[in-house]
C-alpha cells in the first residue's frame, strides 16, 4: 500500500510525537556566532575578512614554494642541465622538449620538459594545494554554505539562487568538478547558465597561480573585471533564456571543527584528480604549439588574425600562440603570454582574453557530458548556446577592456 | 545483494560510505556534495557486498539532476537493502524519504546519524521505540567518530520489507 | 578579591570599548592612507604595504563590531560580535605572521637555498603593522568565551542528569 503525501506527513507527525523529546532549547554562543555570520550587516564584513585571509594565504603559500625554491630549482639547475645534456641541439626534437637553447629561464624556454613541467609543478602545484587547503577548511567548518546565503541576494538578480555560489567557488579550483556540481541546481536553465558562465568567466586555480606570477599587481583587477562580466552576462542570459528559476530555501548546516584526517584525505584526492586532468594537457599543449610553430602554421594564423587581435583587442599578433595553447590549458597560455614582448595593459588584456576564451578541453568535454543528460537537444544547447554566449562575451567584454585602457589614457 | 546508502542531503551518507568501504569519496559540510553515485565494497559475513553512495534527495519525486540520479539508482537496484541515513536533528524530513522507500517494498535499516549534534541540541530520540513502531532496525550513529557503525553493519541482515499498514497499526496499538 | 560575574562583564565592557575605539581609529587611518596611496611610519609601527586599504576596512569593521557590542555586553549576541571582531584581527595579524615566517626561510633570489641566520632574523625586525600590536589585546575575548561556555556546560549538565527518557545508547 502507498500513502498520499498528506497521509505520510500525518503518520510522521504521529511517530515523532511518540519518539522525539526536545529538551529545553538553549541558545549558545556558537549559535549566536552562526547567526551573525549570515546576517548581511555583520556577515559581509566577516566575509571580507575571510576572503582577505584566503587571498593572503594563497599568495604567501604559493610564493613560498614557487619563488622561494622551485623557480631556483628549475632556472638554475634543471634548465642549464637539460640544455647541456639533451642531445641534438638545434634539432626539432630538442626544440620541442627543451625549447630555446639560449633561454635563461623556464618561462621563456617553451619546451615540454622546461616550460610545461615548470608551469605544472613549479607554479600550479603550490597554487592548487594552497587553494584546496583553504577551501576544504571553509567547507568542513560549514562556512561555505553561509557564504552562499550572503551571496544569494546578489545572485538572485541573475536568476541563480542558493547554492549556485558553490559551483562558482569550486571552479576557482578547477572548472571540471564545478561543472559537475551544477547538477545540484534546480532547473535546466539554471544548470546551463551556471555551467556556461563559470566556464567562461571564472579562472581556475592553476590560472590564478600563474597570474600571480605574471601580472602580480593586476590579479585583483582582472578578477573584479571577470566577476563583473559574470554578473552582466548572467543578467542578460537570465532575460534571454526561457525557463524558470524557482526560489529555494537554503539549508545551513551547523558549524563543525574540521577533522585533520578528512582534510588531508580530501586535499590529496583533489590534488590527485586535478593532476590527472592537468599534466597530460600541459605537456600536449606545448607539443602542439611547438609543432605548429615549427611548421609555420602559427605564423600564418598570426597574420590572418592580426586585424582582429591588433585592431579590436589591441594586443600583438604573437598572442595567437598562447591562444591556441589556451584550448588545452589556460595556465600554460598565460605563462606563454609572459614571454611575449608587450606593454602591461596589453598583457592584462591578453590575460583577460585567455580567461574568457574557449574553455579548456577538459571543461569542454565535461560541458558536453552535462548536455548529454538532455539528449541531442541538451548537447546542442550546451554546444551552440555555449558557443554563442562565448563569442558574444569575447568580443564585447574583451573589447571593453581596451576601451577602459583608452579612457584611462594608458593605451 | 547490494546496499544503497540513501538519505537527505548533508546527513553524512558519504561519511558512512567511507567508513564502511574504506573507499574515498568527498564529504563536505554542505548539501549537494555528492551529485553522482560511487560504488564500493564491504565485507559482510565473509562476503563482498557492493555498497553505493547515492546523492542526497528529499523524496522520490526528484527536483534536480542529482535527485534524479538517486531515484534512478533505487529503481534499478530492486534487490538491494537500503540503509536510510537520517540526520537526528531533522528526523521528520528524513522519515519522509524512509517511509517512501519502505512503501516501495525495499528492506530498510535506519541510521540515526549526527547523534552527537542531536545530543548537543538536546533532541532526544527513542531509537528502541522508533524501531518497534517501524518494524525495521534503527541504529544511532556518529559517522565521523565511527560510533554505532559496527552495530549498523551487524543489523543489515535483519532488514526485511515492512507493510506500511503495520506501521499504522503499531502506532495505534 | 573574587570578582562576581557582573563585575567581570563590566570590566570587559570598558576594556572592549577602549580597544574598539583604538581599532576603529587605526582602521580609518589605514583606509585614508590606502586611498591616497601613502604610508606612515611611527617608531616600530608602520601602516603600509599590500592591501592597506582592505586591512584598514577590516579593522574599521572590527572596531565597529567591538563598539556596538558594549551595550548589554553579557548578552551572547553581543559577545558573538566581540568574538568575530577579534577573529578579524587574528586573520590579519595571523596572515602577516604566517607570511613573515614563510618569507624568512628561503634564501632569496641571489642567495642559496636557505636564508642566512642574519637574513632570517632580519625578516622579523620592526616595524610591524598595527594588527600585530592589537593581537595580544584582542586575546582577552578568549577569557569571556570560556566564561560563557563553562556556564553553558553547567546548564547542560543539569539538563542531562534529568531523566528525559533518552533514546538508545550509541
Ligand atoms: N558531528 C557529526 N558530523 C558528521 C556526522 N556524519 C557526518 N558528519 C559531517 O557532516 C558533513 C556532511 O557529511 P557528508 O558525508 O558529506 O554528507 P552526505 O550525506 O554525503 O551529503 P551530500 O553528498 O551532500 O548529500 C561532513 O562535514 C561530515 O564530516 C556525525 O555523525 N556527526
Ligand atoms: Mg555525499
Amino acid at each position: 500500500m502507498k500513502l498520499t503525501v498528506d497521509e505520510r506527513w500525518d503518520l510522521i507527525d504521529k511517530i515523532a510525537e511518540q519518539v522525539v523529546k526536545y529538551g529545553e532549547y538553549r541558545y549558545r554562543l556558537k549559535d549566536a556566532i552562526a547567526d551573525i555570520t549570515v546576517k548581511p550587516l555583520t556577515g559581509i564584513p566577516i566575509a571580507i575578512a575571510v576572503l582577505y585571509g584566503f587571498w593572503s594565504f594563497f599568495g604567501a603559500f604559493a610564493g613560498f614554494f614557487t619563488d622561494g625554491f622551485l623557480v631556483k630549482l628549475f632556472d638554475n639547475h634543471w634548465l642549464p642541465w637539460l640544455q647541456e645534456v639533451f642531445p641534438g641541439k638545434g634539432g626539432w626534437l630538442y626544440y620541442i622538449f627543451v625549447g630555446d637553447p639560449a633561454a635563461d629561464n623556464c618561462f621563456e624556454a617553451f619546451g615540454v620538459l622546461t616550460s610545461a613541467l615548470f608551469v605544472a609543478i613549479g607554479v600550479v602545484l603550490p597554487a592548487i594545494v594552497a587553494f584546496y587547503l583553504f577551501l576544504i577548511i571553509l567547507e568542513d567548518t560549514g562556512y561555505l554554505p553561509r557564504l552562499a546565503v550572503l551571496v544569494d541576494t546578489v545572485l538572485h538578480k541573475i536568476g541563480l539562487h542558493g547554492f549556485a555560489v558553490i559551483p562558482m567557488i569550486l571552479s576557482l579550483g578547477c572548472n571540471v568538478p564545478a561543472v559537475i556540481a551544477t547538477r545540484a541546481l534546480e532547473t535546466g536553465k539554471q544548470r546551463f547558465m551556471m555551467a556556461v558562465l563559470l566556464a567562461i568567466f571564472i579562472p581556475c586555480g592553476a590560472q590564478l597561480g600563474i597570474m600571480f606570477k605574471v601580472i602580480p599587481g593586476h590579479v585583483g583587477f582582472v578578477m573584479l573585471y571577470l566577476l563583473a562580466g559574470f554578473f552582466v552576462f548572467g543578467f542578460i542570459l537570465d532575460r534571454l533564456l526561457p525557463g524558470k528559476s524557482p526560489e529555494i530555501l537554503l539549508d545551513v548546516p551547523p558549524y563543525q571543527r574540521p577533522i585533520a584526517k578528512n582534510v588531508t584525505r580530501k586535499l590529496w584526492m583533489r590534488v590527485k584528480s586535478f593532476f590527472k586532468v592537468a599534466i597530460p594537457f600541459v605537456l600536449l599543449g606545448v607539443i602542439i604549439v611547438n609543432l605548429m610553430y615549427l611548421t609555420g602554421f602559427l605564423g600564418w594564423l598570426a597574420n590572418l588574425l592580426e586585424p582582429l587581435l591588433c585592431g579590436w583587442f589591441g594586443v600583438p599578433k604573437e598572442t595567437v600562440g598562447p591562444l591556441v595553447a589556451a584550448f588545452l590549458r589556460k595556465d600554460l597560455a598565460v605563462a606563454q603570454l609572459s614571454a611575449i614582448e608587450m606593454t602591461m595593459p596589453q598583457l592584462v588584456t591578453s590575460v583577460v582574453l585567455v580567461s574568457l576564451y574557449f574553455p579548456c578541453v577538459a571543461t569542454f568535454a565535461m560541458l558536453i557530458r552535462e548536455g548529454r543528460e538532455g539528449g541531442l537537444k541538451g548537447v546542442s544547447q550546451y554546444l551552440f548556446g555555449g558557443l554563442g554566449a562565448l563569442i558574444a562575451v569575447i568580443f564585447l567584454w574583451g573589447g571593453l577592456i581596451r576601451l577602459i585602457w583608452i579612457i584611462l589614457g594608458v593605451a | 545483494m547490494k546496499i544503497l546508502l540513501m538519505g537527505n542531503p548533508n546527513v553524512g551518507k558519504s561519511a558512512i560510505f567511507n567508513r564502511l568501504t574504506g573507499a574515498k569519496v568527498i564529504e563536505s559540510n554542505y548539501p549537494g556534495t555528492t551529485v553522482d553515485y560511487t560504488r564500493g565494497y564491504m565485507r559482510l559475513d565473509d562476503e563482498d557486498v557492493e555498497v553505493i553512495d547515492v546523492p542526497g534527495t528529499f523524496s522520490l519525486e526528484p527536483k534536480d539532476v542529482a535527485e534524479e540520479v538517486a531515484v534512478k539508482i533505487l529503481k534499478e537496484n530492486r534487490d538491494s537493502v537500503v540503509v536510510c541515513i537520517i540526520d537526528s536533528t531533522k528526523l521528520e524530513r528524513g522519515l519522509y524519504l524512509a517511509l517512501e522507500i519502505i512503501e516501495e517494498g525495499y528492506p530498510v535499516v535506519i541510521a540515526l546519524n549526527m547523534w552527537d549534534i542531536a545530543k548537543e541540541k538536546s533532541v532526544w530520540i527513542d531509537a528502541k521505540k522508533l524501531e518497534r513502531v517501524l518494524g525495521v532496525p534503527v541504529v544511532p550513529t556518529i559517522a565521523v567518530s565511527g560510533e554505532g557503525i559496527r552495530e549498523l553493519v551487524s543489523r543489515i541482515k535483519e532488514a526485511s520489507p515492512v507493510d506500511i499498514e503495520r506501521i499504522v497499526r503499531n502506532l495505534e496499538g | 578579591m573574587k570578582l562576581n560575574k557582573e563585575m567581570k562583564f563590566e570590566i570587559g565592557r570598558v576594556y572592549f570599548a577602549i580597544l574598539g575605539a583604538v581599532v576603529l581609529g587605526i582602521g580609518i587611518a589605514e583606509m585614508l592612507l590606502g586611498v591616497t596611496g601613502r604610508s606612515f611610519e611611527w617608531g616600530i609601527m608602520e601602516m603600509s604595504g599590500e592591501f592597506l586599504l582592505w586591512r584598514g576596512l577590516i579593522l574599521f569593521f572590527a572596531g565597529t563590531f567591538y563598539l556596538s557590542s558594549i551595550q548589554n555586553f553579557s548578552d551572547i549576541h553581543q559577545l558573538a560580535k566581540t568574538v568575530m571582531a577579534s577573529v578579524m584581527i587574528w586573520i590579519i595579524a595571523g596572515m602577516k605572521i604566517f607570511s613573515m615566517i614563510l618569507e624568512s626561510i628561503p634564501g632569496g633570489e641571489e642567495g642559496g637555498w636557505f636564508n642566512t641566520l642574519e637574513g632570517f632574523l632580519a625578516s622579523y625586525s620592526a616595524p610591524y603593522i598595527p594588527s600585530i600590536f592589537l593581537l595580544p589585546f584582542s586575546l582577552l575575548v578568549l577569557y569571556y568565551i570560556k566564561l560563557v561556555e563553562s556556564e553553558e556546560k553547567m546548564d547542560g549538565m543539569k539538563e542531562e542528569s534529568q531523566p528525559t527518557g533518552s533514546g538508545g545508547d550509541t
